[in-house]
């Protein structure tokens, strides 16, 4: 919910607001650990190769859980972005310091920020839903059965469009709701029991990646689906 | 009067959903001890679809709640 009172600066009509410098922080700074994990490659690997070898490993069983070995080996990489990209994003918003400084604030309590997350989730879905079945196949799957398409056909649609809302609004529900909880908490009385709200939120925030990221492998391997 | 109108509808918003949702949730937990407990084996696949239909439900709170945050704004 911004209002344009916290634009840092804009670039031409853009404007920059402290959640996108946070985000252009994270992203730097995943990119700088993902060099450092990957500039040498060793077959007895160091710290932070194993690190990322194993976090990337869990991720690739979670996904092969849900979408099948074949799929979840193709379409890796995105799943990983998402899941990576958001809970950074979510924890950044438990460091000191976040909300009340300029230019840093939790990026996805900002409702464009999920949407545009969102947006790229449903054109996720839709691209790889044409590759794996073809054009007409994927949209006429849409009006099956065929006999009742005309009331198949409007439902579908309206389902297709509703669940980048949704992905949208729950995530930034969540993260916007605990982050006024936990302030309001600290106006109430502030110390200790802001705390209480802070251990909730390191739990919430991975299940918001985690929710996030596998509802968008339902979707997914809902439209790579043959019937 | 209208700003306390404003304030009990913010109050029913959340109060509403969260009462709903809460019976909802219950129920589903419910159900999935019982099959956990039925099935030990199957643990693990009941715990991921209990997660996600819990976050699911828990998003008709989190709109519930926006809702009253908008409407708090607005006194």
């Amino acid at each position: 919910m911004e209002h344009g009172a916290n634009v840092l600066f804009s670039i031409g009509p853009l404007e920059v607001t402290s959640a996108v410098t946070t985000m252009w922080a994270i992203i730097a700074v995943l990119t700088l650990l993902s060099w450092l994990a990957t500039r040498s490659l060793k077959e007895v690997p160091g710290p932070l190769q194993s690190a990322a070898e194993i976090a990337i490993e869990k991720l690739r069983g979670y996904y092969e859980e849900l979408l099948g070995r074949e799929h979840a080996r193709k379409y890796f990489p995105i799943f990983a972005t998402f899941f990576i990209y958001i809970i950074v994003c979510n924890y950044s918003g438990l460091l000191p310091g976040a909300g009340h400084l300029k230019g840093f604030a939790l990026p996805t309590a900002s409702l464009s920020v999920t949407a545009g997350l969102a947006t790229v989730a449903f054109f996720t879905t839709h691209v790889i839903g044409v590759r794996e079945r073809g054009l007409k196949h994927y949209f006429l799957s849409f009006a099956q059965p065929l006999y009742l398409c005309f009331l198949m056909l409007p439902l579908n649609l309206i389902e297709q469009f509703v669940r980048p809302a949704s992905l949208a609004l729950r995530l930034f529900g969540n993260m916007y709701g605990e982050e006024t909880v936990t302030e309001k908490l600290y106006e109430i009385f502030p110390i200790g029991v802001p705390l209480i709200m802070n251990v909730l939120s390191l739990l919430f925030c991975l299940l918001q990646a985690m929710v996030f990221t596998m509802l968008l492998s339902i979707y997914v391997s809902e439209a790579v689906e043959e019937e | 009067m209208a700003s306390g109108t404003i304030a009990l509808a913010a109050a029913l918003a959340l109060a509403l959903t969260a009462a709903a949702t809460a019976i909802g949730q219950g129920i589903t937990a419910s159900k999935a001890m019982d099959a956990i407990a039925r099935q030990p084996e199957a643990a693990g696949s009941i715990r991921g679809a209990l997660v996600i239909s819990l976050a699911l439900m828990e998003a008709l709170t989190i709109y519930g709640m926006l809702i009253a945050f908008m409407l708090i704004g607005k006194i």
